[in-house]
């Protein structure tokens, strides 16, 4: 995952993190945006559900 | 012609002199910026002792925080008698041999890191080195927050003395060892295996867990943890709002620890004139760890929310978050962070719940938050950092990251840790050292260890004392 060719820190002078230059910065961007999504989709669901077991 | 010359010399002279400035001034910064870690690294204690005290029931809650203090107060001087020699001079294992960046080896240890001798020099107030002090200031610290992560696991039934004894076998010994293989730029797991672990999820985080585990087999579970069917209760703290303020108090202090592992420039100590780096030599910037540890913290309490929905728990998960990324928090890209520091969160209570099972009374879950996650840690740091080279600068040619030396990294830190907490605890029960009897633990612990009461307005009864004697 090293986003260099020759395995060097002499090589960097930038950007230095996993996968840059490839698709994973995007890919995981995506990712982590759906898992927020998901999880305020199941978090609301969840207590709703929660919820109704008060209503009389 | 002579007048142009001497307008020169005085030019050149005017540059030295400001050059000279810009020396003192990033001196005083260097010393000024391990300096402040350290005040961030002691909210870490405040935090631990807030969160064992509101984890403590009523009857054990002012116990419970002298132990804390205790740890911090006996592995500071221990520390300094001996923890810091150790992590000097042992990188490359025994017998102590140099390694290949110069700056390890019992001889090298011995020439700056005990307190007599020409070596006393570096070990106290010395206006021509501005960098030992704050150095072993930063350590310190690690080595007291190893103390205070196994603190909490053992709450309401161990001995005090006991306790210091594992403490400081474990902060000033113990994971100095796995500091010294694994986060020194000699240490024989970074130059033969290419571990890195730059923020320490392994070497403090699972060594500190994997002691408390090895303790808390020898010291038991507390009384009514578990039923006679082997099923587990619950033991409520008696107040979990100090508890989660405590945990986030701990995040805090968690930006001083990290920050403490960068090393800055321009100094003769330093790995670069011009860039900060990591404790391996390899760079990284303070704006790397904001991003990272910001989304972990981030991505730790929403895994832990969406399992539990207990703020204990996503308190917990912010800091398995942290631990989870901290192998690589200077390389990893922020969005992958949070995606694993989700993953850290989702599988921290299902871990605690399995330890439980195993009849493991872990009063806080500090095995699993910093053992497990820790290894856990350690151990994706192989999978997605794979081909970084684990080392720069003086220390020569290394291999890169792997998973195979994360895996043996995390061997090695869970041996580091487990082994010594099991050994010393079995020792400290043979001699009558480690628990607590069993009259005192149902009393109370406050009514056996502390005059005073940490309520005493209402519930606990304790012991009525004179303020001062009798004139």
């Amino acid at each position: 995952m090293f986003p260099y060719e020759q395995a060097s820190w002499d090589v960097v002078d930038g950007a230095m993190f996993m996968g840059w230059g490839g698709a994973l910065p995007g890919l995981t961007t995506l990712i982590a945006a759906i898992i927020c999504i998901a999880v305020l989709v199941i978090g609301q669901r969840s207590e709703t559900a929660k919820a109704k077991t008060f209503d009389k | 012609m002579e007048e142009q010359l001497a307008e020169l010399a005085a030019k050149v002279a005017e540059l030295e002199a400001s050059g000279g400035g810009a020396a003192v001034t990033n001196t005083m910064f260097a010393e000024t910026f391990y300096y402040i870690t350290i005040p961030l690294m002691i909210l870490i204690h405040a935090g631990f002792l807030a969160y064992e005290m509101g984890a403590s029931r009523l009857k054990n809650v002012l116990s419970s925080g002298v132990k804390n203090i205790l740890a911090f107060a006996f592995v500071i001087p221990t520390f300094y008698f001996f923890g810091w020699w150790v992590y000097w001079g042992f990188p490359t294992g025994l017998p102590g041999a140099p390694g290949p960046a110069g700056i390890s080896g019992v001889e090298y240890a011995n020439a700056i890191a005990w307190g007599w001798g020409d070596s006393a020099q570096y070990m106290g107030p010395n206006i021509a080195d501005q960098a030992s002090g704050v150095f072993f200031g930063a350590f310190a610290l690690f080595a007291a927050t190893t103390a205070s992560i196994m603190s909490g696991a053992v709450i309401e039934r161990i001995q005090t003395v006991g306790f210091i004894i594992l403490a400081v076998v474990l902060g000033s010994f113990a994971w100095v060892v796995a500091a010294a293989w694994g986060w020194h730029a000699d240490g024989w797991l970074v130059t033969q295996w290419g571990v890195h672990d730059f923020g320490a999820a392994g070497l403090v985080h699972a060594v500190a867990g994997f002691f408390a585990l090895g303790v808390l087999i020898n010291l038991g579970p507390r009384i009514g943890k578990f039923n006679a069917d082997g099923s587990a209760n619950h033991i409520p703290g008696h107040n979990m709002p100090l508890t989660v303020v405590g945990l986030m108090l701990i995040i805090v202090g968690f930006w001083g620890f990290l920050m403490a592992c960068v090393i800055v420039p321009g100094e003769a100590w330093s790995w670069f004139g011009d860039k900060p780096s990591t404790i391996y030599g390899t760079p990284i910037t303070l704006s790397a760890l904001s991003f990272n540890i910001l989304m972990a913290i981030a991505g730790g309490i929403i895994g832990s929310w969406i399992m539990t929905r207990d703020p204990f728990w996503m308190m917990s998960g912010a800091l398995a978050g942290i631990i989870s990324t901290a192998s690589g928090l200077d390389i990893y890209f922020p969005a992958l962070a949070f995606i694993i520091s989700f993953s850290a969160g989702v599988i921290l209570k299902p871990c605690a719940d399995w330890l439980e099972n195993r009849g493991i009374d872990d009063a806080v879950g500090a095995v699993t938050v910093h053992g497990t996650i820790g290894l856990y840690g350690v151990v994706m740091l192989g999978i997605w950092g794979s081909g970084f080279p684990s080392l720069q600068g003086a220390a020569g040619d290394a291999p890169t990251i792997t998973l195979v030396g994360q895996i043996i990294g995390a061997v090695v830190f869970f041996l580091l840790g487990f082994v010594p907490g099991y050994v010393c605890s079995f020792i400290l029960k043979m001699f009558g050292l480690l628990r607590i009897r069993e009259g005192a633990e149902r009393a109370g612990m406050d009514l056996v260890k502390v005059p005073a009461a940490g309520y005493p307005e209402w519930g606990n009864t304790a012991p009525v004392t004179p303020a001062h004697p009798a004139e």
